[in-house]
């Protein structure tokens, strides 16, 4: 980690340290303030945005994990998402599960269900495992269409999140319950990538013979590494599910799969605090376009031929992601990394 | 340092500040009292064809309704109009937007949309109304609406009408469906399970199609080998057109009757098909045509002449400027029925009372654009008729007058919503 002028590590538990100076704990301290008193400046609508980007959060973190730091490509997650999120609908609604027993089995079926996915890697990287995932994407979603104890095309209601008895019914009460999660998880996905395990995913990354060649164990890396961001899509999924309340498999589209994959280049492959800024970015353009610019647009500029601010919302989402990726490839983490080097400097330009 | 660290608490402090003070702002200035709607159709994604016109008409029926009526019961509709791309994750956030801006209720285009906001809005008790409406929304009944009759009630009006003035020969007619995979689909799928056998027609098979598919020949060839005297489509414009040509160019039409749901005949269905391939196809809808003469059309082409001229001859047009006279009425009665002040505060409260003294008080007949609507104890479909189209020359002409659909309870088959 990259320290203030004069400030140095003398421990073990400093170096691994995640906030290490004062500035550090007082900066988090002002955003945990600000994030767990957004119920009472935030209305439902903020609030259920805040919501979807939570859950979305730990899916594209689990997707980081495989794509930024193991180099697995996956263009199926949103299929992960849905198994987590069926299984968790089924267990609390046909079988009447708690909702914490819904959501562990939703990750573990998940992530199981990657396992399988997975196992291609072991021959095929690349394009050639994109393909394979793609299936994945397809069959899960077939499955789920045809399959009556889904509730099939019609689809399947889903309670209430409860624990110990607390239905979490409010949008504010969902808001703490899936803000725990990410944190956990996003927690979690830091802290993994300074272990043995986080670096061998690296070393697949980066060069897999090399790897192998080291002593690390490609296969179980690697299927690992599914089991892990699927297992994350998993838990994603059963929150989504209990988040709306509805399911219906058309929510799990392969175009949700590829807008993950666009939030964590967008926000910065291989750093965790990429998935943050790629799924906060996208995700407010997304609301902000739709339900802002757009109906502004389409009520004050009457000079506007009919229904074109519409249309055009489309083309503006998709330019802003290519610009992007044309201007910052690196992603927004690089930017922030600069950002937080000149603000070390500064005043001083080095 | 010290000025660095004077730097961050500034920061810290004034984007506290403007979190804190932003709703304040946003809240200032002096508030006409209005009566708020929410309205959502698919005007970008893949049901864009249907969405956009539709989007327009129940806008374009608004402006009608505070410019030349004034309002209803004294005030002006504020209508809060979003996009829903077709997107369920976008439907959700659209339909907590409409409850946080105290939206007394809410419409939405398609059963789709419907399906992904309806959990929300029956926890909420927050009313909603659906144009194009499925048994799955509303059976058993909570707080969602049926505008018209269901994907089901088309199937068994087509049926009826095509076992009394189409079929002529010997035996049961075999029928294949041809459903997209969602409830538009599903519903024709439910009603012809539950009254196929009934009606003596004998289901061949049911195929399944995506809103984006780009062939279905081999569906259509298994269908062709089977022999069928009638199939069925319960989808939307563009995979309807699609089906269609498939069929005309498998020689499997003409030379068997082809029925449409109501989500797939249109204008849309007749530009994108041509009027030479869709020619004399049926289909069921729940509204008059344009051109018909019932009392509120002459004011209905005005506006869409005037300020969207390309969505003219549209049946979609029709269906959602209905829905937005159905829903100013709604808040009409509310309004009427407990004043502004119950309706004013917002929330559930707001939304209960709508609920009992807007829709289930409505006995209204939509200016004639479509049959009339009430509700009945036990059945939210608020209008309850429908009529048989023909394309005609390339024109969707009525070959019936009002169809009565009689109310399935759908959910006393164990099958339902399985």
């Amino acid at each position: 980690m990259s320290l203030p002028s004069g400030t140095r590590n003398y421990t073990y538990a400093q170096d691994m340290a995640i906030l290490r100076t004062k500035t550090h704990w007082a900066l988090f301290a002002g955003f945990l303030v600000l994030l767990l008193a957004a119920p009472l400046y935030l209305g439902g609508y903020w609030l259920g945005v805040m919501n979807l980007i939570g859950i979305t959060l730990i899916a594209a973190t689990g997707l980081n994990l495989l794509i930024g730091y193991c180099g697995q490509l996956s263009i199926g997650h949103a299929g992960f998402i849905a198994v987590g999120a069926y299984t968790s609908a089924v267990l609390t609604n046909r079988f009447e599960l708690p909702f914490l027993v819904g959501l562990l089995c939703a990750g573990l079926m998940a992530g199981l269900i990657g396992i399988i996915f997975g196992l291609p890697s072991v021959r095929v990287k690349g394009f050639y495992l994109a393909i394979t995932t793609i299936a994945a994407q397809f069959i899960i979603i077939w499955v789920i269409n045809h399959w009556s104890f889904t509730g099939g095309f019609v689809g399947i209601k889903v309670p209430y999140a409860s624990i110990a008895g607390f239905e979490f019914r409010s949008e504010a009460s969902q808001f703490y319950l899936i803000m725990s999660i990410t944190a956990l998880g996003t927690f979690f996905a830091k802290n993994l990538a300074r272990t043995k395990v986080g670096r061998a995913f690296i070393a697949v990354r980066d060069n897999d013979l090399s790897a192998e060649v080291m002593g690390i164990n490609l296969l179980y890396y690697k299927l690992l590494a599914f089991f892990i961001g699927c297992f994350m899509a998993g838990i994603a999924g059963s929150l989504l599910a209990h988040w709306i309340g509805y399911l219906n498999a058309e929510q799990f589209s392969l175009t949700e799969s590829i807008l993950y994959i666009g939030m964590i280049i967008i926000g910065g492959l291989g750093t965790a605090i990429g998935p943050i800024f790629g799924v906060v970015f996208i995700r407010l353009l997304q609301q902000v376009l739709t339900v802002i610019l757009v109906p502004f647009l389409e009520s004050t500029v009457t000079a506007l031929p009919s229904g074109f601010a519409t249309g055009v919302t489309p083309m503006l989402f998709g330019l802003v992601i290519v610009l992007f990726l044309i201007l910052e490839p690196r992603g927004l983490a690089h930017r922030w990394a600069l950002f937080k080097s000149a603000y070390r400097l500064w005043p001083f330009s080095y | 340092m010290k000025n660095k660290r004077l730097l961050i608490v500034t920061a810290v402090t004034c984007l506290a500040l403007m979190l804190a003070v932003l709703p304040a702002i946003s809240a200032c200035g002096p508030k006409e009292p209005t009566l708020k709607i929410g309205i959502m159709t698919p005007s970008t994604g893949p049901a864009a064809e249907k969405g956009a016109p539709m989007g327009h008409a129940n806008l374009d029926c608004i402006q009608y309704i505070n410019d030349e009526l004034g309002g209803v019961g004294g005030y002006k509709i504020e209508a809060v109009w979003l996009d829903s791309k077709y997107d369920a994750n976008q439907v959700v956030t659209n339909v907590k937007k409409f409850m946080d801006k105290d939206c007394l209720l809410f419409g939405t285009a398609s059963s789709k949309e419907m399906s992904a906001a309806m959990e929300i809005a029956n926890r909420a008790e927050f009313p909603g109304l659906v144009c194009f409406n499925a048994p799955v929304l509303h059976r058993p009944p909570q707080h969602i609406y049926g505008q018209m009759t269901d994907y089901g009630d088309d199937w068994t009006a087509f049926a009826r009408y095509y076992m009394e003035n189409i079929w002529k020969g010997p035996g049961k007619p075999k029928m294949a469906l041809h459903l997209l995979n969602n409830t538009t689909g599903y519903g024709a799928r439910d009603a012809a399970k539950a009254a196929a056998d009934e009606l003596g027609i004998d289901i061949i098979s049911v195929d399944e199609h995506k809103a984006d598919t780009t062939s279905e020949m081999d569906s259509l060839t298994r269908i062709k080998a089977s022999n069928p005297d009638v199939l069925y489509i319960s989808s939307t414009p563009a995979p309807t057109a699609l089906i269609i040509k498939n069929a005309v160019d498998l020689g499997l039409y003409p030379g068997i009757t082809i029925g449409l749901g109501h989500a797939s005949i249109t204008k849309a269905l007749v530009d994108i098909a041509g009027a030479d391939v869709v020619e004399g196809v049926y289909g069921v809808f729940p509204t008059v045509n344009w051109g018909d003469n019932v009392p509120g059309m002459a004011k209905m082409t005005e506006y869409c002449q005037k300020l969207h001229p390309d969505d003219y001859g549209n049946m979609d047009y029709i269906t959602s400027w209905a829905q937005s006279l159905i829903m100013a009425e709604i808040v009409r009665l509310a309004v009427t029925n407990v004043g502004y002040e119950v309706l004013d505060k917002g929330g559930v409260e707001a939304w209960r009372a709508v609920e009992k003294y807007g829709i289930q008080k409505l006995n209204y007949d939509v200016e004639g654009l479509h049959g009339p609507v009430s509700y009945t104890p036990g059945d939210n479909r608020l209008a309850k008729s429908l009529r048989i189209f023909q394309i005609q020359k390339g024109a969707i002409a009525p070959v019936t007058d009002w169809i009565e659909a009689p109310l399935v309870k759908y959910e006393e088959f164990d099958w339902f919503g399985k």
